[in-house]
């Protein structure tokens, strides 16, 4: 009897083996693929990121080092420090606390303007039928071909009529006037599959529109509110063409501009690649912070519309 | 540069300007609600119209007016010093300007400067046409003069990125995508790893790429040089050298553009309902199959927006430029060029003209792209229509 179930299960094994071998190979194989090219492409993604951070820790003769040490010894921290020192001795007055509150200053007021804006101009796409509601829609959705190009003269001409040139107000004031079409378009997609009983009771509960939308509306959309927020904050902050346009005084450059200042202050021979380094680190910091943070709306905001469209 | 007023007084005149507007655009909406509802309006459609009317004020103010006021400008000269623009003899001449092109023959021993002579009509200064090339036909020299060459270099150099690094970009976001779509540990992971060069400022990118591409000590030539020495050619000099500035601006542009499209493909994909796969699996179909009729249609909404995107991203490439100089002649991009002409050489109505040209251009390429999707873009929505 033993021997019997032995040699049948043998039979078994040898019955069975060669395919499931085969499968756990070619899945082992298969796996193996993947994650060499992963791994690859986040070489590809890490080196130069972790070069710029490398370099941003460097004396300036440890620059030209050959060949090129990945963790410098010693390790230079003041560059952090030292780097807007230099600035402000180019341009007195700019300091890093004046250069991170100009930043702030425009960031937080356009992207404000600009999330409010949105939503309202968004609900009354989404909720309200209106005659020449989708014309207007399109119109929206067409002004993304619109290249800036074609308004920066224009808009520059119309700012110096109004004597607002290096002031703050071309960069913040008209994103009350929901200036980015792309979250109109991403706020309403999601107004959209919001059911319509929440508003019917909130009205048969005695609430205006307005009350409405503050109380219940936006609560419901808070995932695509917060999409917008993280995506308006990441674009104003690197915003540069705006201020490089409209601000002339430099101890009212924001981040981005100070750091372009900087660079052509400095001649060609000499780039201070480590004082460079240390100040793309450090405007890149914030953002990178508030990507892993907001992981999950930075995604949502750039897929809403690409895949539920 | 003017002086400092100080932190205080920067801030304050425009916040108040800020509030202003505000409550401004309250008002104005509560008048207009209450206008449109005593016309006889009903309540929903007066709201609807209230609501958008933010959009449709910032509309006809800082979108309408300035493309008409544009618009006129591309046919006058305009200093930016001057008070107001001046017409122009020729109104067309902004346009003929950057244009205009011609081939003569070029004697021997003639100098092309000479032969190639001026703009002729109406125009407000002299316009020389200078050599934009030259080539051999028989054993006669013909040379190609152009009134603004560096215009017509710009284009074509912003056109040839543009073909390249769309194509490139989306293949390979489509291949990290599917690579992150094959049931791999981490996806949350990767996906973030991934997308870390998109989050960057481009102006820090670009600052890390001017670095790591520096002839003398970057990285990449540092990285290169066993390559260099067996070949016994000097270090390539990337953004400095002008057939390779090309190059350069699109392996930067690379590195940056798996991000976006990355996570917009793999949502799409995470979208693509399994059992589609499984009916393509019992009619036989293999993985590419699969691939071609069942992946690439689903996806194609999602790769028809990044393609989009995309293109006009890279056709209006600015904030990487200005952090990496390059030379005027080679290495700029249009939308840069544009910007030179008017706010660093003050030609305000020339920079219109070229900024319509600009405009047209990319407003033409897009409906083209929209026109072939009704060919490729897959709906599933459209098909059911279709079907019933």
């Amino acid at each position: 009897m033993a021997t019997d179930t032995q040699s049948l299960r043998t039979v078994e094994t040898v019955h069975e083996d060669p395919y499931a071998a085969r499968a756990r190979l070619t899945e082992a194989v298969r796996k193996v693929v993947i994650y060499f090219f992963l791994l690859i492409g986040a070489a590809i993604i890490l080196i130069p990121f972790l070069w710029m951070v490398s370099t941003s820790l460097k004396t300036e003769s440890q620059l030209f080092r050959y060949p090129p040490e990945w963790i410098p010894d010693p390790i230079q921290f003041n560059n952090y420090i030292d780097a807007w020192r230099q600035l402000s001795s180019i341009a007195p007055g700019l300091t890093f606390a004046r250069i991170i509150g100009n930043t702030l200053f425009i960031t937080v007021l356009a992207m404000f303007a600009e999330m409010f804006s949105a939503a309202i101009v968004a609900y009354g796409f989404a909720r309200f039928r209106w005659k020449g509601r989708d014309l207007v829609f399109f119109i929206v959705l067409s002004t993304m071909m619109i290249p800036g190009t074609l308004t920066r003269v224009p808009g520059f001409l119309i700012w110096r009529e109004l004597g607002l040139l290096n002031t703050y107000d071309p960069l913040t004031v008209p994103a009350w006037f929901a200036w980015g079409p792309a979250y109109i378009f991403l706020l309403r997609q999601f107004f959209l599959t919001i059911p319509r009983d929440m508003e019917d009771a909130a009205t048969v509960d005695g609430a205006n529109t307005v009350q409405t939308f503050f109380y219940v509306m936006l609560p419901l959309v808070k995932p695509a509110f917060l999409a917008i927020g993280v995506l308006s904050f990441q674009g104003n902050w690197n915003n540069f063409e705006g201020p490089l346009i409209y601000l002339n005084t430099t101890q009212m450059f924001p981040l981005v501009l100070s750091i372009s200042f900087f660079q052509q202050s400095l001649s060609l021979e000499a780039p201070k690649w480590h004082y460079m380094m240390a100040m793309a680190t450090m405007m890149a910091a914030p953002i990178l912070a508030l990507f892993f943070f907001a992981q999950r709306y930075f995604i949502e905001g750039l897929t809403v519309g690409a895949v539920k469209g | 540069m003017s002086a400092d007023p100080g932190a205080f007084n920067t801030y304050y005149p425009t916040f108040l300007r800020y509030i202003a507007v505000a409550i401004g655009l309250g008002l104005l909406m509560y008048g207009v609600y209450r206008l449109l509802r005593r016309a006889g309006a009903k309540h929903e459609p007066a709201t609807g119209f209230t609501l958008v009317l933010p959009w449709i004020v910032g509309f006809l103010i800082f979108t309408v007016f300035p493309i008409g006021l544009s618009f006129y400008l591309s046919f006058t000269e305009y200093n930016i010093l001057w008070d107001e623009p001046r017409p122009l003899e020729d109104p067309l001449f902004n346009y003929k300007r950057a244009l205009s092109i011609k081939v003569v023959e070029l004697p021997e021993g003639e100098r092309p400067l000479q032969v190639l002579g001026t703009m002729e009509g109406p125009t407000p200064e002299t316009v020389r046409y200078r050599e934009l090339d030259r080539f051999r036909l028989g054993d006669k020299t013909y040379v190609i003069g152009a009134t603004d060459g560096n215009f017509l270099k710009a284009i074509w150099l912003t056109l040839r990125y543009a073909v390249l690094n769309v194509p490139l970009g989306m293949l390979g976001a489509l291949a990290v995508a599917l690579l992150l779509n094959q049931n791999i540990k981490g996806v949350g992971f990767w996906r973030t790893l991934y997308y870390l060069p998109a989050v960057l400022p481009a102006a820090a990118v670009a600052l890390l790429w001017f670095w790591l591409f520096a002839p003398n000590s970057g990285l990449i030539n540092w990285f290169l040089s066993p390559l260099y020495k067996l070949l016994d050619i000097p270090p390539a000099g990337w953004f400095t050298d002008k057939n390779l500035v090309l190059p350069s601006f699109i392996i930067m542009g690379m590195w940056g553009v798996f991000g976006a499209n990355t996570v917009i493909l793999l949502a799409g994909l995470k979208n693509i309902p399994k059992d589609l796969y499984e009916a393509a699996s019992i009619d036989g179909a293999g993985t590419w199959k699969k691939f071609r009729h069942v992946t690439i249609p689903m996806l194609s909404p999602a790769l028809f927006y990044n393609l989009v995107t995309n293109m006009i991203a890279s056709l209006t490439i600015f904030t990487q430029q200005a952090f990496i100089p390059t030379d005027r002649q080679d290495g700029w991009f249009v939308n840069w060029f544009i910007y030179n002409e008017a706010f660093n050489f003050g030609r305000m109505g020339y920079a219109s003209a070229l900024g319509w040209m600009l405009a047209v251009m990319i407003i033409l390429l897009t409906l083209l792209v929209f026109r072939s999707s009704a060919a490729w873009v897959f709906y599933e929505g459209a098909r059911q229509e279709g079907g019933a």
